[in-house]
């Protein structure tokens, strides 16, 4: 034990070179005869190596932590840490990107809004009437007013309608079907026929839905019509089918000649068919045919700021509201998908024909 | 004026390197300072405290440090940089062991690769963790006696009078005496 406690001492000398030289030689001597001594020496030499290294890391270790101790960290830490909000935190992280993201939603919005702007042109209705139309009404009926201070107006009632439409027979016997639109709010309802005789008459059935109203003539003189010109037609039509109205946009009855150019009417309402056709406030209520006859449509409004094309309540709500109507009082009326007196005409003939069921109405 | 930042930044990372060759203590404190406040936001923001950002901040130094007084730091980029890449690799490593989601570390500098650096560092703070839990084990008075001898260079002479033994080779023997456990102790490990 002793002696190892003086070799220990020997060799760390020796490593640290404190030995003078002969001990020097004396001990490297020793250590080349006697393996284990040797070994002593290098495992010595590398725990002396630790412990300076050890050291070292040590003395910085605490040189740092003295220098960390004059940091004020907690001021740091408020200042750099993770907001609690979580919102914060990703807005301190994601700066960059939230404002690229953020100026292209405000693109993105001023771009939709310029399209809406524009399109909102198109999306207006109009009933094309001449009535002072509801202001908050987007659509405007197609009813014509007729001026009350033009004394040129011929009327056999003797009483300037206020505003008008047009309105076509569903019956022989004296039913009219027109828009709800253009009767809305009558004192009372007159109907004048392409001779110009003007009978009086009352609603009998309204659907505020589609927009339609039935009217029986309830003047004595009327007589009764022959069999109407005219059938209706259940299939809808296609886009591209050409069609013509009837209509009373003034005191004489005016052709508009189209195609059906949309299946859906405004903003893709599937109640009605877009036409080409140009229509005038007074339109309203008037009758939609197809080159063979048949009913396709009611013509009901258009969009105000496109010309040249109106909207078309489809043929099957005609057939709908037809059966409101007690249908033994209908008598002769009017059918569907049977071939009608106007196929096969031409189109002089078709409205020659025609006109004695398209009726201007008058409303007072 | 960039060219000027540029220049003045580079110079002071020059200086910085000067320091530590130069074992400038006014050095080391100014560079600790400098960059503390980013690594402490780093770990801040990948689920880590003030606590372990002074562990990995530290650490970082130690290895910068090392590096520098070997010899072997070129600056190919701003001391900024390795510092901040040294951080990020410890820390992620860290999370690792404690097996914390390291999916999305949020970065706040560039990183370069510095694999090389912190494993040489891990194998010296390896050693550096054996000696102090061999101190640790060896119990006083040894420790403190070989404490006084290694690392505060203390003589034997002032270490006889610090424990009052009667002579100078009394004091010598203990010192051996402990020495010999502490490196039984050290190289069982």
């Amino acid at each position: 034990m002793r002696n190892d406690l003086e070799l220990d001492a020997i060799i760390e000398d020796y490593l640290l070179g404190k030995l003078n030289p002969q001990e020097t030689e004396a001990f490297e001597q020793l250590r080349r005869s006697d393996a284990a001594v040797d070994h002593k020496v290098v495992s010595h030499k590398v725990f002396l190596h630790t412990m300076e290294e050890y050291a070292q890391q040590l003395l910085l270790k605490e040189q740092l932590d003295s220098i960390h101790s004059e940091i004020d960290v907690d001021s740091l830490v408020a200042q750099v840490a993770p907001h609690p909000s979580r919102i914060v935190q990703l807005w301190r992280k994601h700066k960059s990107a939230i404002a690229v993201a953020a100026s292209f939603i405000v693109l993105s919005f001023v771009s939709i809004y310029s399209i809406q702007h524009n399109s909102q042109q198109t999306d207006k209705y109009v009933q094309l009437s001449n009535q002072v139309t509801n202001a908050i009404k987007t659509q405007n009926n197609l009813i014509r007013k007729i001026n009350t201070n033009n004394n040129t107006v011929p009327n056999k009632a003797g009483n300037p309608g206020r505003y008008g439409g047009t309105g076509f027979a569903i019956s022989t016997n004296g039913y009219i079907l027109t828009n709800l639109h253009v009767i809305n709010g009558a004192d009372s309802i007159y109907v004048q026929n392409s001779k110009g005789e003007s009978f009086k008459v009352k609603a009998v059935y309204t659907d505020t839905q589609y927009d339609m109203a039935i009217l029986k003539v309830s003047d004595k003189n009327f007589s009764y019509l022959s069999s109407l010109p005219y059938t209706i037609k259940r299939s809808s039509s296609s886009i591209g089918e050409n069609v013509y109205t009837l209509g009373y946009p003034k005191d004489d009855a005016v052709l508009g000649e189209g195609y059906v150019s949309s299946k859906n009417g405004f903003i893709g309402d599937t109640t009605q068919y877009q036409v080409a056709i140009p229509v005038n406030p007074g339109n309203s209520g008037g009758p939609l045919l197809d080159n063979n006859g048949n009913l396709v449509g009611i013509i009901s409004g258009k969009p105000d700021q496109t010309e040249g094309a109106a909207f078309a309540i489809k043929s099957k709500y005609i057939l709908e509201a037809m059966r409101a109507i007690p249908q033994d009082s209908l008598g002769k009326k009017l059918v569907a998908n049977k071939k009608s007196l106007l196929s096969g005409l031409k189109r002089t003939q078709q409205i020659e024909k025609l006109q004695d069921y398209v009726f201007m109405i008058k409303v007072y | 004026m960039v060219n000027n930042g540029l220049k003045s930044s580079v110079t002071t990372d020059r200086e910085f390197i000067l320091g530590i060759l130069n074992n400038s203590g006014d050095t080391l404190n100014k560079l600790y300072k400098t960059h503390f406040a980013m690594v402490l936001q780093f770990i801040l923001n990948n689920n880590g405290d003030e606590d372990d950002a002074k562990d990995v901040y530290q650490e970082a130094i130690i290895v910068l440090y090392n590096k520098v007084k070997q010899g072997d730091f070129e600056l190919s980029s701003k001391l900024k940089t390795y510092i901040y890449s040294v951080c990020r690799r410890i820390w992620l490593k860290k999370l690792t062991q404690n097996s914390k989601k390291t999916g999305n570390i949020t970065d706040y500098e560039d990183v370069f690769e510095v694999e090389e650096d912190v494993e040489h560092h891990e194998e010296k703070d390896a050693a550096f963790v054996k000696m102090q839990s061999a101190l640790e084990h060896l119990g006083e008075p040894c420790k403190t006696i070989i404490q006084d001898f290694y690392i505060h260079n203390l003589s034997m002479q002032d270490i006889c009078e610090k424990f009052g033994y009667t002579n100078t080779d009394n004091a010598k023997t203990q010192k051996y005496k402990c020495l010999q456990r502490l490196k039984k102790i050290f190289f069982q490990h």
